[in-house]
């Protein structure tokens, strides 16, 4: 028989997604045999991320104060605002390093069959940053799957009206990817979007 | 593309099963219940990951069992490669050479078959419903990104349902009403698609067995109008545009009314709808044109045969198109699967390298007794 402390610990780390239970045995060994710093840190870190990082106020990215660093940095463009669903996928536009402009996470998408409708987004809030007029682009990123589309289009529908150009990011082959990788519906995509060179 | 191996565990009423088909015709012969539709089942279910008769997935696994498996070793464009479907709590899981297959495309790269049913005999005479899984499974056999495009069709056309049956805001609705076109859209072009290369071959090949009139295939888009664009973006247009219309409509019965899913295949005779005129003999030899022109469209296509899959279709039919139907299956060089519950049906479908196989009670063995006299 296993102590049970131990058992509690891989039980909580076999919560975590990706992990099985058996990675979750791997990891708590491995807690176990290091230094005791190790766990102290890991404590602190946990109840750190619980404690301090909280929703920014204004873009509803993660923050450690009221507002988060893409709304503060004063070199970032307020005429562009960028959409997103999620914090992760904030995360991968902002590795490109190609945007410079602002963001606003949803923290979802419209899906009906989830019963998650407008309310429960971030919508609200974003029209009230909209209202003083200084956005002129609002670029909406969600996923190209039927609720990410349905999202846009619904954005769209409300934001036309205020004069705010609404793009939607391009949909195609991945830069640099063989054809031959591309799923069949991005290809059948990408063939019917073709262009003239 | 070959199948050259056969693994079928706790499928059905089949407990296990380990054949080597031949590369041409494999005889099931068994009585009824014994289990031949299961393998033909299994082997349509590792080929399209879909149930061939509308069932859930849990009645897949054999009663009393918590697992069904079906593998297949395929030669698929010189290579070897082992495809493997699970089904376990409802679920299922497919490998690909021992992997799990992340996405459908691995899976189904070079794959295809099609599949010939006594239940697709009723096609002509059954509802709508019918005759749309019957255009779709052929849509799908040709190109299979439609599955991926098929179920974000489905999944819009659930969404809209539910804010209808919610009274979610218009504003709501109107999102999904795109969602729903868009997606409706491109269901409609690949049924076009598949119609404007499989219509004319089902025509012709009607007419090589029967004697019947003009025949005709068509497909009636519900509530676009006679006169409705062809391109997909017209077709979106088109859709948004009837969504839109009859969204009062829609709101009262708590259900989407115009859509993909509300369509029809319009199969017609001497310009009458062989739904209400056709005899049972007609209505047959209609979708017996329609699988043979199936066929030579994947071989046109593709550029090989599809693996055929008959399920005891010949004492369906009547002497002389039976002798059509094997003689084209003999024909098309085809690896083909035929279950029957009288060997002589098929016999000429079948040659030297024919496997015989006989079911019975869900064991499948391996008799050369079977072997009619006259093909010895």
């Amino acid at each position: 028989m296993t102590p049970d402390p131990l058992n509690r610990l891989v039980a909580q780390l076999s919560k975590l997604p990706g992990i099985g239970e058996k990675t979750a045995q791997r990891l708590a060994f491995h807690i176990l045999r290091a230094p005791d710093d190790y766990a102290t840190e890991l404590v602190a870190a946990l109840q750190e991320v619980k404690s301090k990082v909280r929703l920014c106020t204004r873009c509803f990215s993660l923050t450690e104060g009221q507002l988060c660093g893409f709304c503060t940095d004063p070199r970032r463009d307020d005429r562009v605002l960028c959409v997103v669903e999620g914090i992760a996928d904030l995360m991968a536009l902002e590795k490109t390093r190609e945007f410079k402009g602002r963001y606003h996470v949803l923290h979802g998408v419209l899906s009906p069959l989830e019963g998650i409708g407008p309310e429960q987004l971030r919508i609200q809030e974003l029209l009230v940053r909209l209202e003083d007029g200084k956005v002129e682009e609002v670029i909406v990123a969600t996923n190209p799957d039927v609720e990410g589309e349905a999202t846009a289009l619904y954005l769209m529908r409300l934001l036309k009206p205020m004069g705010i150009r609404v793009t939607r990011l391009a949909q195609g082959l991945p830069m640099g990817g063989d054809l031959e990788f591309a799923d069949q519906a991005t290809l059948a995509r990408a063939l019917s979007g073709r262009r003239e060179l | 593309m070959l199948l050259e191996q056969l693994q079928i565990a706790d499928f059905r009423n089949l407990h296990a099963v380990n054949v080597r088909p031949s590369p041409h015709a494999t005889v099931v012969v068994g009585a009824n219940g014994q289990g031949k539709t299961s393998l033909l089942e299994a082997v349509y279910f590792l080929c399209t990951l879909r149930p061939l008769r509308a069932n859930r997935l849990s009645e897949l696994v054999r009663f009393g069992t918590e697992q069904a498996t079906v593998a297949g070793r395929f030669t698929l464009g010189g290579a070897e490669r082992e495809i493997s479907v699970q089904v376990a709590a409802g679920l299922r899981q497919a490998f690909v050479d021992g992997k799990k297959a992340a996405k459908l495309e691995d899976y189904f790269g070079g794959v295809s078959v099609v599949a010939f049913t006594p239940d697709d005999l009723a096609v002509v005479k059954g509802g709508p419903e019918v005759r749309r899984a019957f255009l779709d499974r052929a849509v799908f056999n040709r190109f299979p990104a439609y599955l991926r495009e098929h179920r974000a069709y489905q999944r819009a056309l659930k969404s809209r349902n539910r804010l209808l049956k919610e009274h979610a805001p218009a504003s709501y609705v109107e999102a999904y009403d795109e969602a729903v076109a868009r997606t409706g859209a491109r269901v409609l072009v690949r049924r076009r698609e598949l119609l404007d290369e499989l219509g004319p071959r089902a025509v012709s090949a009607v007419r090589a067995i029967s004697q019947l009139p003009d025949v005709g295939v068509g497909y009636t888009a519900l509530h676009l109008g006679a006169h409705h664009p062809q391109t997909e973006e017209g077709l979106e247009q088109a859709l948004l545009h009837a969504l839109v219309e009859r969204l009062d409509r829609d709101r009262d019965r708590g259900f989407t009314s115009v859509g993909p899913h509300a369509d029809d295949l319009q199969l017609t005779l001497g310009g009458r709808s062989a739904r209400a005129y056709a005899s049972q003999g007609q209505g047959r030899a209609l979708v017996l044109g329609w699988k043979i022109a199936e066929i030579e469209n994947v071989r046109a296509a593709f550029g090989r045969p599809p693996l055929l899959l008959l399920d005891d279709v010949s004492s369906e039919l009547d002497p002389e198109r039976n002798a059509f139907l094997m003689h084209t299956v003999a024909e098309s060089r085809a690896q083909v699967l035929l279950t029957t519950t009288d060997a002589s049906l098929v016999a000429r479908a079948a040659g030297p390298d024919t496997l015989w196989l006989r079911v019975e009670a869900g064991e499948i063995s391996e008799d050369a007794r079977l072997r009619p006299a006259r093909t010895a």
